[in-house]
């Protein structure tokens, strides 16, 4: 590896351990280094990261671990290979409902139970994979630290007269004998290298000219934005940092949000799709959702919110017609346009009692599904409503029942009272659907009183159907803006380390002949066409490809 | 100067061990989303009006041993339950014990129906909203939790309970 | 005529405009040997000309954009026709700037030939403009498709000087392991290629001569319950069937070379949405693939890579190396802006979270997390040359990966911009 011992340059300087080149005049000090002439190593400019050390301790060697670019490279492709092994099949959370332990292995055989053995169902928030991204966040902020610094302090205080192989072996080279006083002829360069914007340094006939060195804290920005954007994902797993919650509102009533003490009301929904005349021929006749709208209303609630015997009172805060891509926005709470259900659900019915025996029809009678009314007066006769069961079935026993709270296949039992019937009533079972009806033989159930009496329901508009229900997405993030400053951070340094390229020139006269190197972190293309321009400007003409320092080509 | 640096070095890693090992632990046991409450947690709180027209409220049971039972008409294994529910509730009585049925969003009749049918002698709670099951995470019916006078859960039972399943748990939830 | 219609033939001009810039090009190389100039002069010439052909083609490739948009409503970059398209465009604008910046005619010979590939491919999707469906009614379909998009196009720039740089280099006469094995990926490469251009033309060959096939495929399913449920479902081919649908019945088939019936059953495990119609498709570009691969081969008489190899011999490869790294380090940030950052400001505003671990937001992340590996491995590990080179070749297929792959292979939210 490194030489560690020599590290006093023969000018004088005496370097850190683990300089590459010298901090002060530029010349290379590793061990070989100074009998070669291909062109220098000029990452961080050759000087000692911090963590260089002669002998580590425990300490020490982890911080070496965390700073090795070599790791973070390795650190990034580990994260990226479980990145995509989480693709390959749905992840967990996608799903509401399921049974894991199950569901890989039915649908993809012995590959699926192996990949939710191993964990890969999860991958996203398994704890390896957060510890992946803690490592790449200490890696960034110790490979950044260890780097910075020292860079830093080395741009900070730059010796204008370099070593003479420190200028020959540059990417870029220029040597050629010059005309005139040596002075002279440095400074009217020097003019030539401020008009393209050069910071420029002179000492005697030495001459360094920079620019945009300030590109070259573009990387270490960025890094310091990854952090704030790793920090600020983690705020938001602390309690009340995030809420994630769904509410299913039907047009028209005011639900409460879960957790909070806000309620939101659906005024109105409404889906549209485009119309044939808008679809292009290949997609006429199909429907395509052209908008979902919630009109919705928050309120907070201001008193009676946790007693469920008393209303709570609203107070109205916000309303707006939640799109998707137009979420509700108050005090950090969003309400965004999740889905809806528009299935028709039984809401109510307007059934008749026909009495076959006289011929007379009594009615019509308003039957709700939900919460019914118990008695209901019919002319002569009385209904009482004894049991309701709104998915009607059979049980095991033979015994009716109701296989969901859904009114998917409702059915009624009343006791009919009244002339001609039994003193404390008659029972008498009715679906309000024809194929249920059909279907759980109604009039074989009631007998005999079938015959006389029907309930039945006269025409479609005796039928109400339950509101279209919208979905709502209810989400506080608190931590969003933080979320966004990291990134803007992050995109601010990877601009200015990507499209700005710090550019030095240095140059010092020996005996009548001039010695220039110029070196750039990227595009040495355009590096050599600008000093290729300077040297034109005091009259030199040399081509920029002839620039170019070409010994590296093997 | 090197003081410094080991100070800082010192630092950063603990900041790293900190908030990595936050996140790390936060991964592994945090309780997801539709996950039943863990046993020795807290059951979450409710407030809910009850057949009596009353509001009850989890906190009204501090103190006391406590099993809460959703159910439902509609679920064959709520209903086979039921009675067993009842007769502990009888064979029990005087003791500090407290049943308390939450009803899955039905409506009036189907309940009282159902508690006259039952003659059901412990609390019956509504909850139209349903939200109180999606707070305690509930996947299938019954769920029974069982809540020892402390306020944290002694256990979970997802699915119909025989009477011995009910009987081991409440004798030693009145023994904690 | 409609705005739509002449939207559409500025889209073939383009394509051939396109075409014709990538002969001239060909000739830009070839030509230097053979014509009575000096080469330097015949290379200017001819590069000129050719640049100029694909501006042509890129100003009929915008007029085709900006009319579609006007005739549309809405910016067309929201199907995989419309996004491939402008893909193919953005990578010609990339292909401008970094021309203007290394003045490298031959550049072009690699760049061209990817975006009439690209314009090909999109014409394969369902080209009718598609009225927006709500998730898309946004202002970030503009900003963010087509941030997204440019940095992808600066990334195939990059590959397209990776793949030049890797054709200079590699020496198809030395006999070395080494040598071999490099020589053998490169001409793997070509081949692929070549299976993505078989492909392309396959389709268009069929779907020119009206080539149909249908089944009815029964699924059955087990459910919760245990009932079985078994559903019918109808499968159009476009090309003859080497694989029908695992236990379907065909219902209609056009002969083909003599072949009534389907040579081959897809095996029970491939489920998924149109998967027997996929092997079918990949089964007949590999086969067309091999069979142009192999008839080039005998027209050249050597390998692919050992033709092209002479034509790019006096182009200096540290610049190649240079424009390949330059082009990915201006699209890297472009990238990171569209398909991140804007990604994540968008997915906040439509579906509630700006991170969902959707399979084409982490394949945007993978290849953020390539490419971010890559300019590591350059700056700081000095990975110059052939391995920069080999790690754009690789980068630009996990683009397409994510670009289409995601949408053709895993199932997610980008669900729309499908087949």
């Amino acid at each position: 590896m490194l030489a560690f011992e020599n590290t006093k340059c023969e000018c004088g300087h005496q370097n850190p351990v683990g300089t590459v080149l010298c901090e002060s005049c530029g010349y290379p000090l590793e061990i070989g280094e100074q009998e070669n002439d291909a062109p220098l190593e000029m990452r961080y400019d050759g000087i000692a990261r911090r963590s260089q050390k002669s002998n580590p301790n425990v300490i020490d060697r982890v911080w070496n671990f965390f700073s090795s670019v070599k790791v973070a490279i390795r650190l990034i492709i580990i994260t990226l290979l479980a990145a995509m092994i989480g693709t390959i099949f749905t992840q967990e959370n996608a799903f509401i409902s399921f049974d894991p332990s199950t569901y890989y292995e039915e649908r993809y055989g012995w590959i699926g139970k192996w990949y939710y053995k191993l964990g890969f169902s999860n991958t996203y928030e398994s704890w390896w994979f957060i510890l992946l991204l803690v490592m790449i966040g200490t890696s960034l902020v110790i490979c950044s630290l260890d780097r910075v610094l020292p860079l830093y302090r080395a741009l900070n205080k730059q010796q204008i007269r370099k070593h003479s192989q420190f200028l020959t072996r540059q990417k870029t080279v220029y040597t050629g004998p010059i005309e005139g006083a040596e002075e002279a002829w440095t400074s009217s360069i020097g003019a030539q290298l401020k008009r393209k914007h050069y910071r420029v340094h002179q000492d005697g006939s030495a001459l360094l000219a920079e620019k945009y060195r300030f590109s070259r804290w573009g990387p270490y920005i960025n890094h310091i934005g990854l952090i704030v954007f790793l920090l600020a994902v983690l705020l938001r797993s602390l309690p009340g940092w995030a809420m994630d919650n769904y509410v299913t509102v039907a047009e028209g009533s005011t639900v409460q949000i879960p957790d909070t003490k806000y309620y939101i009301k659906n005024e109105k929904f409404t889906i549209d799709y485009y119309t044939d005349a808008e679809l292009p021929k290949e997609l006429k006749g199909t429907s395509r959702a052209k908008l979902y709208e919630t009109r919705a209303v928050l309120y907070t609630c201001s008193a009676d919110c946790d007693d469920p015997s008393k209303q709570p009172q609203l107070t109205e805060v916000n309303r707006h017609n939640i799109v998707v891509n137009d979420p509700l926005s108050y005090k950090g709470l969003k309400a965004y346009q999740f889905g809806f259900d528009d299935t028709p659900k039984l809401k109510a019915v307007n059934p008749v009692l026909i009495d076959h025996k006289t011929g007379k029809t009594y009615g019509p009678f308003n039957l709700v599904m939900k919460d019914p009314q118990l008695t209901y007066n019919l002319g002569p006769y009385t209904l009482e409503l004894k049991q309701t069961y709104m998915d009607f079935a059979l049980d095991a026993e033979g015994k009716p029942t109701t296989k969901s709270r859904e009114p998917n296949a409702p059915a009624f039992v009343f006791v009919i009272k009244g002339p001609d019937l039994a003193a404390d009533g008659e029972p008498y079972m009715y679906f309000p659907k024809q194929n249920d009806k059909v279907r759980f033989s109604q009039d074989m159930i009631n007998g005999e009183l079938a015959k006389r009496f029907e309930i039945k329901v006269p025409s479609m508009t005796g039928v109400e159907f339950a509101p279209v229900e919208t979905s709502l997405n209810i989400r506080t993030d608190r931590a969003m803006p933080y979320i966004w400053f990291g990134a803007a951070i992050s995109m601010i340094g990877l601009i200015m380390g990507s499209y700005w390229q710090h550019r030095r020139i240095w140059l010092r006269i020996d005996d009548g002949e001039v010695t220039l190197g110029a070196h750039t972190n990227k595009n040495n293309y355009g590096m050599r066409a600008e000093v290729a321009s300077a040297l034109r400007g005091i009259g030199v003409v040399v081509e920029p490809k002839l620039l170019d320092n070409g010994r590296n080509k093997s | 100067m090197k003081k410094n640096r080991r100070m800082i070095q010192l630092v950063i890693f603990l900041g790293v061990l900190l908030l990595g090992g936050y996140a790390i632990g936060h991964s592994i046991f945090a309780a997801k989303d539709g996950q039943l409450p863990r046993k020795g947690s807290k059951p979450p709180e409710f407030a809910l009006l009850g057949t009596d027209g009353k509001t009850h409220r989890l906190s009204d049971y501090k103190g006391k041993a406590l099993v809460i039972n959703f159910w439902g008409t509609y679920c064959p294994g709520c209903v086979t339950e039921t009675p067993d529910l009842v007769a502990q509730y009888k064979k029990h009585n005087g003791e500090p014990l407290e049943i308390v049925g939450i009803n899955l969003g039905e409506d009036s009749m189907a309940v009282n129906n159902f508690v006259k049918q039952y003659d059901i002698n412990y609390t019956i709670l509504r909850n139209e909203a349903n939200d109180v099951q999606r707070k305690y995470g509930l996947r299938s019916y019954p769920t029974t939790f069982f809540v020892k006078p402390d306020g944290t859960i002694m256990d979970v039972f997802v699915g119909a309970m025989a009477e011995k399943d009910m009987d081991e748990r409440i004798t030693k939830l009145l023994k904690s | 005529m409609s705005l739509l219609d002449f939207s559409s033939d500025a889209f073939i001009v383009a394509f051939f405009l396109y075409c014709f810039g990538f002969m001239f090009y060909g000739i830009t190389a070839l030509g230097r040997k053979w014509s009575d100039r000096s080469p330097e002069e015949h290379v200017r010439r001819w590069g000129r000309i050719a640049y100029f052909v694909s501006l042509l083609g890129f100003a009929a490739h915008l007029t085709f954009f900006f009319t579609r948009w006007a005739g549309g409503g809405h910016i067309p970059t929201s199907n995989m026709y419309e996004f491939m398209t402008f893909l193919a465009m953005a990578i010609m604008f990339a292909f401008i700037i970094v021309n203007a910046i290394y003045r490298k005619p031959l550049l072009g010979l690699f760049t061209l030939p990817l975006v009439v590939i690209i314009v090909a491919f999109a014409a394969v999707f369902p080209q009718e403009v598609q009225p927006l469906i709500p998730a898309l009614q946004s202002i970030w379909l503009k900003v963010h498709v087509t941030t997204a998009a440019t940095g992808e196009a600066f990334f195939a720039v990059g590959f397209a000087a990776g793949l030049m740089y890797l054709l200079r280099t590699v020496d198809f006469k030395q006999t070395s392991e080494k040598a071999k094995r490099e020589q053998r990926w490169v001409e793997f490469t070509l081949y692929v290629i070549i299976i993505i251009i078989a492909f392309i033309s396959s389709v268009f060959a069929f779907r020119g001569a009206g080539y149909e096939a249908s089944f009815t495929q029964e699924n059955v399913t087990i459910d919760e319950k245990g009932i079985e449920n078994s559903t019918t479902e109808t499968v159009e081919y476009s090309l003859p069937p080497i694989f029908k649908p695992y236990n379907s019945q065909v219902v209609a088939m056009d002969t083909f070379l003599g072949m009534k019936e389907p040579l081959f059953e897809t095996p029970h495990w491939m489920k998924g949405v149109n998967a027997a119609r996929k092997l079918n498709t990949i089964t007949w570009s590999i086969i067309n693939g091999s069979i142009l691969y192999a008839l080039i081969r005998l027209a050249l008489r050597k390998r692919v890579g050992a033709a092209i190899h002479p034509l790019l011999g006096d182009i200096d490869a540290d610049d190649i190396d240079e424009i390949s790294y330059r082009a990915i380090a201006i699209g890297y940030p472009v990238f990171m802006l569209g398909a991140l950052i804007f990604a994540m400001i968008w997915a906040y505003i439509a579906w509630s979270r700006f991170w969902g671990w959707d399979p084409k937001e982490v394949w945007a992340l993978i290849t953020w997390l390539y490419y971010t590996a890559y300019l590591h491995f350059r700056l700081s590990r000095g990975w110059h040359g052939a391995k920069s080179a080999w790690l754009a070749v690789i980068g630009f297929v996990v683009v397409m990966f994510t670009l289409i792959g995601v949408n053709l292979v895993l199932v997610g939210l980008h669900s729309y911009a499908g087949v």
